[in-house]
């Protein structure tokens, strides 16, 4: 048998009996250092504080309470605990509910209740022998070092082959995290011919979704949907695919597909809830807004954007039939918790007040309506932050309807500014204006923009950054625009680039420096400021 | 006005009563571990001990059997085949009934004779068929068990045998039946079969899917199950 003495252990159970006899059985198998923790709550604080070697984790802690899957999805992504720590996860039923769930972040074992000491005495032995295997691996993924985790994958499957299965979900996520797509998809599509799973399914088709090569994707999930039709995430990614290729339809389907399977998803009905009202299905749009809010309240993936959209949704629903008692409140709740709990957040706050505004006035009530205008109207002029594009549309449109015409198009001209290089938003600035103003004022910039991304693909660094420089004096809140005229400077200015550049890079950078964390250049923006300012 | 609220069906209340069982027996194996631990030693044994840990054992299995019997009816029995090292999987299986084993005085021993020491299949359906299938083989065994992992072809081979009287000749030539769910006299035993058949057949690789075998003889010369997972 294992030394456990010098090991140290937490038990979360919202069941006091359960950790006291969890607690025998672990002092009878050796154990000294035993912490207990009855909800996920506070076993997150623990793991805060001290580094665990072994968990046991129950799942169900209670409704309204966060689930094991959902602390262990904390402990993951908050880095609090070592890949070495062995987690197991405790269900009272069966697991494969809780398996559908948890494809992303796998506990390393399930142990079913009742369980004996010489069962969890068995389980917590093997898989100390496996984490031992492992070991390597685990300390490269630690450590962030995708190279170093092939590298440790390919000493263990030279050393033992027989365990090379073992390996291969880490090395295919590292090679995703080392970006060698070409390799990733060789490998992906040896395993799928060989012994299919569920997860090389959902690496293949998420890796052809991001190269565009949506087609083929579709295929992929088709293909994966036979073989295990009711894994939820497989719906998810056939939804991401479907959704690029314009069939928004089909993909509200297959979300709604995965929510039947395992509703206790907070992103998934987000998104859900807003292809519905994309697809103006507005009920459909509200029931599944309302889940992720609901859900929203004990999970990490809690977002304010589905209180805004699940008033955006009971509002659309009623358009013309004013608001029932019951919906006001609901609406009050759900706009008054975004006001409450994003305070920093000067967007939300504004968009906040002028949902509630718009609501008031479909309810019949344009004076307090006006006045709750009038104060965002307000917040929005201090506002140094930009909207993402498509709170600036909603933004726009509200304050039109408002009776704002002004206001709605100087968002709207903000928007253009920011984002006026995407043809697609555009389009949508398009149908809420047809001031020439806001239309035309891009095109030059747009255009410079385009002919310096050729330059500086054909390596004419010098000519490209000279139309990255004219075109971000045209419109020098573009965030396309911005990023591209650091980037040139930053590769003209090679190693050590000089002093007067590095000020030009952080002037471009910081003219942009409102971006919203869920703009899909934000990553390359930060990545930009990290260079650029060390931090 | 309200979608959700449907009739219930029967096979759905049936699933609810017997989650609750199972929760509720959970809580009764747990109560008798702990009353029995503060009992004196000499008190600990007995063989009432033994009938009451095989028969909440028996019970878990039946229960957890009817909700896969549901879960398959209503088409969500989901299968996650994954690698699972064989070694810990049967060690697994055989330690959540070490105390029915130790109380019935059987000598229950394993082998792997596997090439690789992975085998690739969901763990927890193939669990609860093994499960099921042990509960029956300590019932019926008299000293021993045996469970053996083996490749035949390119198919792995679960077996369990025991050194009991083995099934009745009326099983073992109506085996099919049995497995195909056909109405029989003989209670739990043909819906066991049943389950364990579907869950064989969940596993398919290259247009092969699983399957059971039941017969008498082995090394025990008793009952001997064999589940194939391609």
């Amino acid at each position: 048998m294992l030394q456990y003495g010098q090991k140290s252990f937490l038990i979360v159970d919202d069941f006091t009996d359960f950790r006291t006899s969890t607690r025998s059985m672990l002092r009878e198998l050796g154990v000294r250092d035993v912490d207990t923790a009855d909800s996920g709550e506070q076993a997150l604080r623990m793991c805060g504080q001290k580094r665990y070697d072994f968990i046991l984790q129950d799942f169900h802690l209670g409704d309204g309470k966060k689930n094991g899957q959902q602390v262990l999805e904390d402990l993951i992504l908050d880095k609090l605990i070592s890949h070495e720590c062995v987690f197991i996860m405790v269900t009272a039923e069966s697991s494969q509910a809780i398996v559908l769930s948890a494809i992303e972040h796998e506990p390393d074992a399930y142990l079913t209740k009742p369980f004996n000491r010489v069962g969890l005495a068995q389980r917590l032995e093997k898989l100390t022998q496996r984490k031992t295997l492992l070991k390597p691996i685990l300390q490269a993924l630690d450590r962030s070092r995708p190279a170093e985790v092939l590298a440790a994958c390919a000493e263990l499957c030279k050393k033992d082959p027989r365990f090379a299965p073992l390996c291969l979900r880490y090395r295919a996520d590292a090679l995703r995290d080392l970006n060698r797509f070409d390799e990733l998809e060789k490998f992906l599509k040896n395993i799928l011919a060989s012994r299919p799973q569920p997860w090389a399914y959902a690496a293949l088709g998420s890796l052809l979704h991001k190269r565009g090569q949506n087609a083929q994707a579709q295929g992929v999930y088709e293909q994966a949907l036979k073989a295990f039709p009711i894994m939820p995430n497989l719906y998810d990614g056939m939804a991401d695919v479907l959704v690029a290729q314009g069939e928004t339809k089909r993909a509200q389907h297959m979300l709604e597909e995965a929510v039947r399977l395992s509703p206790l998803a907070v992103r998934r009905q987000a998104a859900l809830g807003k292809l519905a009202l994309d697809n103006a299905d507005f009920e459909s749009a509200s029931k599944a807004y309302r889940h992720a809010v609901n859900q929203g309240q004990s999970s990490r993936y809690k977002d304010a954007e589905s209180n805004l959209g699940l008033v955006q949704a009971l509002m659309s629903k009623n358009t013309g039939n004013g608001l029932d008692a019951r919906t006001r409140v609901e609406i009050n709740t759900v706009l008054s918790e975004v006001a409450k709990e994003n305070v920093e957040d000067q967007g939300l706050q504004v968009r906040a007040r002028l949902m509630k505004a718009a609501s008031l006035q479909q309810a019949g009530d344009p004076d307090t309506a006006a006045k709750l205008t009038e104060q965002a109207m307000l917040r929005l002029e201090k506002m140094d932050q930009f909207f993402s594009v498509e709170a600036a549309l909603t933004v726009a449109k509200q304050l039109q309807q408002l009776g704002q015409d002004a206001a709605g198009t100087s968002i709207l001209k903000g928007c253009v500014e920011t984002y006026g290089d995407d043809p697609k938003v555009m389009q949508s600035v398009a149908k809420l204006t047809d001031d020439p103003l806001v239309l035309g004022a891009v095109t030059e910039a747009v255009d410079l923009n385009r002919q310096g991304v050729r330059s500086y693909q054909g390596g004419q660094l010098n000519e490209a950054l000279g139309m990255f420089r004219k075109a971000l004096s045209l419109q020098p809140k573009n965030i396309s625009i911005a990023l591209n005229t650091a980037q040139a400077l930053l590769r003209i200015g090679g190693e050590t680039p000089p002093p007067a550049l590095m000020q030009e890079c952080r002037d471009c950078l910081t003219s942009v420096a409102g971006i919203p964390a869920s703009d899909s250049r934000y990553d390359r923006y930060r990545k930009l400021h990290i260079r650029v300012f060390g931090a | 006005m309200n979608q959700d609220n449907q009739g219930l069906d029967f096979s759905t209340v049936i699933a609810s009563t017997v989650h609750d069982l199972k929760n509720s027996l959970s809580a009764l194996t747990h109560a008798h571990s702990q009353w029995l631990a503060r009992l004196p030693e000499e008190l600990r044994g007995g063989t009432e001990q033994g009938v009451v840990e095989h028969e909440l054992s028996h019970l878990n299995g039946m229960l957890v059997q009817l909700l896969g019997l549901y879960k398959l009816g209503v088409n969500q029995l989901p299968i996650c085949p994954d690698y699972h090292e064989l070694d810990d999987f049967i060690e697994a299986q055989l330690a959540a009934q070490e105390d029915v084993i130790k109380h019935r005085d059987i000598l229950a021993t394993w082998r792997i004779e596997t090439e690789s020491p992975l085998g690739f299949f969901d763990r927890e359906l193939v669990a609860s068929v093994v499960a099921n299938v042990l509960t029956n083989a300590i019932r019926y065994a008299g000293h021993a068990l045996l469970i053996s992992i083996e490749e035949e072809g390119e198919q792995l081979v679960i077996s369990v045998n025991d050194d009991g009287a083995g099934y009745p000749q009326r099983m073992l030539e109506r085996q099919h039946d049995y497995v195909q769910g056909i109405d029989s006299q003989s209670g739990s035993t043909g819906l066991g079969l049943y389950f364990a058949a579907r869950i064989a057949a969940l596993h398919e690789r290259n247009g092969v899917r699983g399957r059971i075998e039941i017969a008498n003889g082995g090394t025990l010369g008793g009952g001997l199950f064999r589940l194939y997972l391609p």
